[in-house]
């Protein structure tokens, strides 16, 4: 999912990056001085997810968690990871500083959109059933937009796009439903326990 | 968070069930795979006229059937190829130029290697010393050992034992540095460790307070 130093073209990595910053400047501009600490805690998660790694054939393919960011926080999911994916390309040397920007828009575009589809479904009054269904989803089909932006920024660098986004995506089946089994229970337990965390979807 | 997971567990079991599934896939893949995840790498050295690669997945993954491409100082390719199963690829020395060596794992993950001119002319040399200078030396003695056996011999002797026995400690430094190298290449290829994870937790906690300090700081303006 972390796409590295010079793969990308710089077209695409100039506008991954300012795509990314009218995704944070949005992000900061909805933010509210109580939810720091929240965004504080989610990026945290978000940054430590990566360690988690499927092993899927030859290759290994790690959590994401962005679905449930987004779940949680909307636009303000751009900032957190952003923040994220920064400490793990200085610390860990994932992706890269450069392709910062279209790593940031990979993962967190999806999260915004999941959360914008699905809104209604995870409502104060849905239904039980609903609302874990739909956070399933989230988490689901967050990882699975991800895989295909990946394969789109990979096709405008000149690989073939069915095949790279292909295998992205197809890499990523495992951590998808794992992604939406942890999303779904994630939700429906602070729903239960906190649920003025998700108050942000009711707005 | 724990209390009101137990609270849960005491009084609906059944509906807890989901949740205890969860834990046990988290604690099944923190345990299942020590810290490890995607990042790619290549390491490469010189043994003589061929130059060694090995490719790896961070985390200590072997990166299997991967293209390799060789480019020059100029970056003109020179020549590629893919690793074998043990991630390992090797070339002879095509050029005596700086190298780039580029792996390209597929799927956006990229690792770059450089050997430097320097570095080559010294592997390289050392192979043409052996090839050209010993065979002149020996030409030599021998045509000394007819025309003048006093005087010149042991001068050429010397130099006779000094190639052999340069060539002989270059051999057994080679073989006794190859798992050092190896080594090296782990060391190099080796995933995150906890102090990076707590760093960047700590990194997290630190730009929260500074936001906090400026949110703060606002309103009691």
């Amino acid at each position: 999912m972390h796409i590295s130093e010079g793969v990308l073209s710089p077209a695409i990595l100039i506008g991954g990056t300012v795509l990314t910053t009218a995704g944070v400047a949005i992000g900061l501009k909805k933010l509210d001085q109580d939810e720091i600490p929240l965004i504080g805690i989610l990026s945290a998660a978000f940054f430590v997810a990566s360690l988690i790694h499927v092993p899927v054939g030859p290759a290994s393919v790690h959590l994401v968690l962005n679905g449930l960011l987004g779940l949680i926080l909307g636009w303000k999911a751009f900032p957190a990871i952003l923040v994220g994916l920064a400490l793990q390309a200085l610390l860990f040397q994932y992706g890269g500083i450069t392709t910062l920007g279209v790593n940031t828009l990979n993962m967190a575009l999806p999260a915004v959109i999941c959360y914008y589809i699905f809104r209604q479904g995870l409502g104060k009054n849905a239904k039980r059933s609903v609302f874990a269904l739909s956070a399933f989803f989230v988490g689901f089909l967050a990882v699975f937009f991800s895989g295909i932006l990946v394969g789109f920024s990979l096709y405008f660098t000149g690989e073939a796009f069915l095949p790279a986004a292909k295998i992205v995506v197809l890499a990523h089946v495992p951590v998808m439903l794992i992604e939406g089994i942890l999303t779904s229970a994630c939700a429906l337990f602070l729903r239960k326990v906190r649920p003025e965390l998700l108050e942000g979807i009711y707005v | 968070m724990f209390k009101n997971i137990i609270h849960l567990k005491m009084h609906e079991i059944k509906k807890s069930r989901l949740w205890h599934m969860v834990c046990l896939i988290f604690i099944f893949f923190l345990y299942a795979s020590p810290v490890s995840a995607h990042r790619a790498t290549i390491f490469a050295w010189i043994d003589g006229d061929t130059v060694h690669t090995q490719s790896k997945f961070s985390g200590g993954r072997k990166a299997v059937g991967a293209q390799v491409e060789v480019y020059d100082a100029n970056g003109h390719k020179l020549l590629s190829g893919k690793t074998d199963n043990n991630g390992d690829f090797s070339f002879k020395l095509p050029k005596k130029t700086a190298l780039k060596i580029v792996l390209q794992a597929g799927s956006g993950h990229h690792a770059e290697w450089k050997i430097s001119a320097e570095e080559i002319e010294e592997a390289s040399g050392k192979k043409a010393f052996y090839e050209e200078k010993n065979p002149k030396v020996a030409v030599n003695s021998s045509q000394t050992a007819e025309t003048d056996p006093i005087e010149e011999s042991p001068k050429k002797i010397v130099t006779l034992e000094y190639n052999e026995l340069k060539k002989m400690i270059d051999e057994s430094l080679d073989k006794k540095l190859a798992p050092i190298i190896k080594t090296l290449a782990d060391i190099y290829n080796r995933g995150p460790d906890i102090r990076d994870i707590i760093g960047g937790i700590g990194y997290i906690i630190g730009l929260v307070g500074i936001a906090l300090y400026v949110a703060n700081r606002r309103n009691k303006n």
